[in-house]
């Protein structure tokens, strides 16, 4: 959770940022992908997806994965998100 | 031609291992390096980041099962996937650094096995996941020496755990699972996994240079 307080301490940090560093934290979740790439192999594993579904949603995942790992690696240091 | 490494699978205190088999990136040879008491069983390997591809990480589970049961089976501290060594210098070097935590690990899981447990529900299930972890607990408990918390990594994973048994003891823990499935398998998807390599009970971090 935000701390509200921090907003008022820190008049630097603009809304617009707030909210801005939120899109990025949910987009590039790369813990909640990786969670994702797991349950569809699992879901796979015992049957409830066929092959050709767990193959083309796992190209999607890894996909996303490398995008998000790319995105944090180059947002380092420049978006600080306090939870 | 590129050079070769050495892609590594686990660590054994037997040095007499060497066999043909289908290892991590088409790998063909299975074989030990040996330093002390401490053997590495690994593969050449052309690359210093194999391919995180399903056939790999099976491949490289695959291996492991083989050491585990192959020729009577032996005891083996299982590594990660992707560590791959330079060279047999490097590999010989982590040897060295470690032996005592690889000794220590090799003693924990000696004559032991994991094996796996998930309990996954319908979606918008409503769940009593306490009471069916207490249940579990109850019956996996006697029958095994440890116990590790994996993530449940679905909203739909009720519990997902992973157990380390006596080889002796495996008819008694498949006997206790089948209880869990008799009990929760018409409304759960109960999934039994392994034996494998005990990777939940081990827990070494190599900090030398690969």
């Amino acid at each position: 959770m935000f701390v509200v307080d921090d907003l008022l301490v820190r008049p630097f940090v603009s809304l617009i940022n707030v909210v801005h560093a939120m899109a990025i934290e949910e987009l590039y979740d790369v813990e909640a992908i990786r969670d994702d790439i797991k349950e569809n192999r699992l879901l796979f594993e015992v049957g409830e997806r066929s092959r050709e579904e767990y193959e083309e949603r796992r190209t999607d995942l890894e996909r996303q994965l490398d995008v998000a790992e790319q995105a944090r690696e180059n947002l380092q240091g420049k978006v600080e998100i306090k939870r | 031609m590129a050079s070769t490494h050495l892609y590594t699978y686990g660590i054994t205190d037997d040095a007499d291992v060497a066999f043909e088999t289908d290892g991590v990136d088409g790998a063909t040879d299975v074989y030990a390096v040996e330093h002390g008491s401490l053997a590495a069983v690994v593969s050449d390997s052309e690359t210093m980041e194999p391919d995180r591809s399903d056939e790999n990480l099976r491949a490289h589970d695959d291996v492991l099962q083989e050491l585990l049961y192959r020729d009577g089976g032996r005891t083996v501290v299982p590594m990660q996937f992707g560590m791959v060594f330079k060279n047999a210098r490097a590999l010989k070097g982590v040897l060295r650094g470690g032996r005592r935590a690889f000794r220590k690990a090799l003693n924990d899981v000696e004559g032991r096995v994991e094996l796996g447990l998930k309990i996954l529900a319908d979606e918008g299930a409503t769940v009593d996941r306490e009471s069916i972890v207490a249940s579990v607990t109850e019956r996996l408990e006697p029958v095994s020496v440890s116990e590790a918390e994996n993530g449940l990594f679905s909203d739909r994973l009720v519990l997902n755990r992973s157990y380390l048994v006596e080889r002796d003891d495996r008819a008694a823990f498949d006997e206790a699972v089948d209880g869990i499935i008799d009990e929760y398998g018409e409304t759960f998807t109960v999934q039994y996994t392994g034996p494998w390599a005990p990777y939940s009970f081990v827990d070494i971090e190599i900090g030398a240079q690969r």
